[in-house]
């Protein structure tokens, strides 16, 4: 056995590199290097400073490298020295404003999505004079938790933007496709849309195997004939979702929340008929920029009240500049 | 002492139907000597196998017997003196290699893989096949066939070679193990210790294995702490101790009773005797020690070969 | 079954006629496949559309998707060992050939026959590494799973600047590779994607060997007592890195499927999946300790899955209960089939 797949090894190495001369791709790939834009602008002379920016975001999830792209841009503006570090899970989350206290930070920009774990730590930093600033997750507990102003798109509003979206449209049986079961945010997104159409089912899929997305979506379209509607909870899995509609040979119209350049692509072609962006740049950008508002001159962006970054609806007309944007990482 | 030194010619000499023209031994060690680490396991071990005979190890537990079999199974190396094999000179990489040269070896417990079928275990190791390239497959009926036809040559007559051998009793595993090793043209039989977790019935069966080995021409080692399993089986007894040989013995140079003294080893029986005597040991008990302890002296030292 | 009287002893009051029906029983996956069948009249009873052909046609999707790597991962457990890097080595294959040939602008075929080649090798490093450290594979998997989970993670922002790979459907040979990775093909009006017939291939392969060949002979000694089988001269270490190898390549078609079913793969994904194809092999009958277990078993362990998991959306079911009954499932497959080995194994 060994012996057979060693052959099948050598015969590969040989191949490969013979293939790598003769066949290049005349399309697609990697595109020539047009030079980086970003880090080009002017630099504040405000003296540098040190802001931590902590997220849960959990390893390999697209959202959050916009999240970052709109925090690095903005440190780069504001001369701060951003300290970016995340973990899904709550305990861990704390661990990590710990650290950052610890490194005597000048500012912390945090993600509330486990607020109670969170909660004692938050106390210590701003015990400590540390401003903090809330952003994406934890709207409701933002004050209460001692952030001074929270960067974030109210889930169940957006939720609620789609749904009008969609009954003026005309549907009335969207299926609303969950990718991580008992995440409070994507259920805020879904009881959203079915305040708004009150024949919105919701249908959970494993987010972590595509393959098991698209059966198990192809599956729920055969299970209910009469959905005119689907929508996908994050780009990836919409751009997934519409390969099974196609794919099961379903009538049912394919929205979306969030983005990337590949559904701004499809919002543009018209496969996808829209989806509601809460802006993630906004609310990295937002919340680092205002934490060297509060080192600049004492300001307190919002008054009090949470900074809303969304929602922002996308759809066709809007998708081609949409699309330039998103090439760039920031959409 | 007077050692006689086994030799070929002397060996072949008495014999009406020799098996072998040629005047080297089927498998023979000189001096051989295994140590792991700075623990001697076993040094200056020299004995030889020949077809159609059986050469028995004796020994307690630790003597050394399982660095010994290890050897020439090609498990291990000996680090010390030379082995030959039809009179050349080797030393075995791996199991396979011995297996190679003809030395096969049934284990006490590492005989088989209990889960599988009688036949696959058989065959574990040198599977028939047919066909060509990647598309060889096993010929499963003639295997099965096979199988069937040589366990009822030992005298096993099994219902079903499909059942998992692990169903078998000890004494039908190890008959099995040793069929398998005289189909698959062993000439050298290594036997550790068959006998050991067997009961007196089961015990004779496999010992008329070995007979029945041995007459098909095979040289067998047999592994055993028991002389009462050796004797009447066994043409030459090599006795360890501590790793070192303490005794090679033909056949016609001991009896039964001076291979057990020298096994148990008569002053340490008669320590033993004086041990017991001192604690208040049961009466009985030490008056059969001692009765032994005189046997022992009685019999005196045997015709030894070398040592 | 015919009984054969013991010549040489007496004949054996143990021996008993087992009947062909006791035999089927001693089979592997014999408490598996009581356990699908019952489940598919569950579903059949309470979902109409549950037995519709489209509707099957995406159970047998859904299950080809686990059932592919559960044929890899059923062999080896058969073989004595077990492999926690599956679930994200299937991922680490596919952005091997999206970023390999995005990056270089190569034809795709070019990143695909580098994927197969890191497949290969992962597996080749899991059980060489195994071998050589004598370390049980739970540990030596976990290791690598880490690692790999860090490696598609850090190389993909690296090369390609974010978390997912670019699309590469605009490429050349995209097409070709779709169209064997991941298209469907019409039966009699029902669209059936190819990696049921690529499972079903594999299931029939890997069966061959297992019963028919020697190498099966040496996965089923290497896994039931590695000992035994080294002393008659069996390649050991050999058999097993060659497992580990049939997994890699497992892996290999499923993470083919997933580049060319959807353009682009997140490389956070596949964590989880590992034990998905544990359970298909362990409710299809495979012993954990090895040398026990088909590859049929893993299979209909999979179709298992694939029934409760896409049954649930059919009867339109609450789904938090999903893996409660998962669970269950594979606890009662396992009691079954142990209380099926000791009968079969009691009436000889």
């Amino acid at each position: 056995m060994t012996k057979f797949s060693w052959r099948k090894t050598a015969l590969v190495a040989a191949v490969v590199p013979m293939l790598a001369l003769s066949a290049c791709s005349s399309t697609g790939g990697r595109p020539a290097d047009a030079g980086n834009a970003a880090g080009g602008g002017q630099v504040v002379s405000t003296p540098r400073m040190k802001v931590a920016l902590i997220t849960h975001a959990a390893p390999g999830d697209t959202f959050w490298d916009i999240v970052r792209k709109g925090a690095e841009e903005a440190a780069a503006k504001d001369n701060v020295e951003l300290l970016y570090t995340s973990d899904p899970e709550g305990g861990r989350q704390a661990q990590l404003i710990q650290q950052a206290i610890d490194q005597k930070v000048d500012g912390i920009a945090v993600t509330l999505a486990k607020p109670d774990a969170l909660k004692d730590v938050l106390k210590k930093a701003t015990d400590a004079g540390i401003p903090v600033v809330s952003l994406n997750a934890g709207e409701s507990v933002s004050a209460q938790l001692g952030a001074f102003t929270h960067f974030g798109s109210n889930e169940k509003l957006a939720g609620a933007a789609v749904g009008s979206k969609l009954s003026e449209l005309g549907l009335k049986h969207p299926i609303c496709v969950i990718q991580e079961q008992g995440h409070v945010g994507l259920e805020a997104r879904c009881a959203g849309v079915k305040e708004k159409v009150a024949g919105t089912e919701i249908l959970y899929v494993p987010g972590t195997d595509m393959a098991q997305v698209s059966s198990t979506v192809t599956a729920k379209l055969q299970a209910t004939a009469d959905a005119d509607a689907i929508i996908g909870l994050g780009a990836p899995y919409t751009l997934t979702i519409l390969k099974a509609v196609t794919g099961a040979g379903s009538k049912a119209k394919v929205a979306s929340f969030d983005m990337n350049p590949e559904l701004a692509q499809k919002i543009a072609d018209g496969e996808v008929v829209f989806t509601v962006d809460q802006q993630p740049w906004l609310q990295g950008y937002g919340s680092i920029d205002s934490l060297w508002q509060t080192k600049r001159g004492g300001f307190k962006v919002g008054g009090g009240q949470p900074v809303l970054t969304g929602p922002s609806i996308v759809d066709k007309s809007a998708a081609p500049d949409v699309l330039k944007f998103a090439k760039e990482g920031v959409r | 002492m007077n050692a006689k030194q086994i030799d070929q010619q002397q060996l072949l000499k008495d014999e009406k139907d020799p098996l072998t023209h040629t005047p080297v031994h089927l498998l023979s060690l000189a001096n051989v000597g295994k140590h792991y680490g700075n623990i001697v396991a076993l040094t200056d071990v020299t004995l030889a196998v020949d077809n159609g005979r059986v050469t028995c190890v004796l020994g307690d537990n630790g003597a050394g017997k399982s660095t010994l079999i290890k050897i020439i199974a090609g498990l291990h190396q000996h680090d010390e003196g030379v082995l030959h094999v039809m009179g050349e000179e080797r030393k075995f990489g791996s199991p396979r290699d011995a297996l190679d040269v003809g030395i096969a070896t049934v284990y006490q417990d590492l005989a088989v893989v209990p889960l599988m079928p009688i036949w696959r275990n058989f065959f574990l190791g040198s599977e028939l096949t047919s066909g060509f390239g990647p598309f060889k497959s096993m010929d499963v009926q003639k295997m099965k066939d096979i199988t069937k036809k040589e366990l009822a040559d030992m005298g096993i007559d099994l219902r079903d070679v499909e059942q998992p051998i692990g169903q078998l009793s000890g004494g039908e595993r190890q008959c099995v193990a040793i069929a398998r090793a005289v189909y698959f043209g062993a000439k050298v039989l290594i036997l550790d210790e068959p006998t050991a977790a067997l009961g007196v019935k089961q015990s004779g069966v496999v010992l008329r294995y070995i007979l029945q080995a041995r007459d098909r021409g095979l040289g067998v080692i047999f592994i055993t702490h028991n002389p009462h399993h050796a004797f009447p089986v066994g043409d030459r007894f090599l006795l360890l101790k501590r790793g070192k040989s303490i005794g090679y013995y033909d056949k016609k140079d001991i009896t039964l009773d001076e291979l057990t003294a020298q096994m148990a080893g008569g002053a340490e029986l008669a320590e033993l005797a004086h041990e017991l005597e001192q604690l208040g040991g049961h009466g009985d008990i030490v008056k059969e020690v001692q009765a032994e302890v005189a046997e022992t002296a009685s019999a005196g030292a045997p015709t030894q070969l070398r040592s | 079954m015919t009984q054969v009287a013991v010549k040489l002893k007496a004949p054996d009051e143990r021996v008993a006629k087992r009947n062909p029906f006791q035999k089927l029983l001693a089979r592997p996956e014999v408490g598996a496949l009581v356990g699908a069948i019952v489940l598919f009249v569950f579903f059949a009873s309470v979902s109409q559309t549950f037995i519709q052909p489209a509707s099957l046609a995406t159970i047998l999707y859904g299950s080809s998707t686990i059932g592919i790597m559960a044929v890899g991962v059923s062999l080896l457990m058969i073989g004595g060992e077990f492999d926690l890097s599956t679930g994200v080595a299937v991922i680490s294959s596919a952005l091997t050939a999206s970023m390999f040939s995005w990056y270089f602008s190569t034809n795709v075929w070019v990143g695909v026959l580098l994927a197969l080649a890191v497949s290969l090798t992962i597996g080749f490093i899991n059980g060489w590494i195994l071998m050589k450290t004598k370390l049980p594979s739970f540990i030596v998997t976990l290791a690598t799973f880490l690692m790999l989970t860090g490696l598609n993670l850090g190389l993909t922002r690296m090369i390609g600047g974010g978390v997912s790979s670019p699309s590469i459907s605009t490429m050349d040979g995209y097409q070709a590779a779709r169209a064997i990775f991941a298209s469907s093909v019409n039966i009699a009006g029902v669209g059936v994607n190819n990696t049921v017939f690529i499972w079903i291939a594999l299931v029939a392969v890997a069966s061959w060997v297992l019963l028919r060949t020697k190498v099966g002979n040496w996965i089923f000694a290497v896994g039931g007592d590695a000992n035994a089988a080294r002393a008659v001269g069996v390649p050991v270490k050999a058999t097993k890195i060659g497992l580990f190898m049939a997994v890699g390549f497992c892996g290999w078609i499923l993470g083919m499927h997933n580049l060319f079913a959807f353009d682009a793969v997140q490389s956070g994904e596949g964590v989880g999946n590992e034990f998905l194809y544990i359970i298909a092999a362990v409710i299809g009958g495979c012993l954990l300790t090895g040398g026990y277990g088909s590859a049929v078993g893993g299979a209909i362990g999979a179709f298992i899955f694939g029934m409760a998991n896409k049954g649930i959306v059919y009867a339109q079911w609450n789904p938090d209960w999903f893996k409660f009954f998962l669970g269950l499932m594979l606890l009662l497959a396992t009691i079954v089939n142990l209380i099926v080995k000791r009968r079969a194994d009691s009436s000889k």
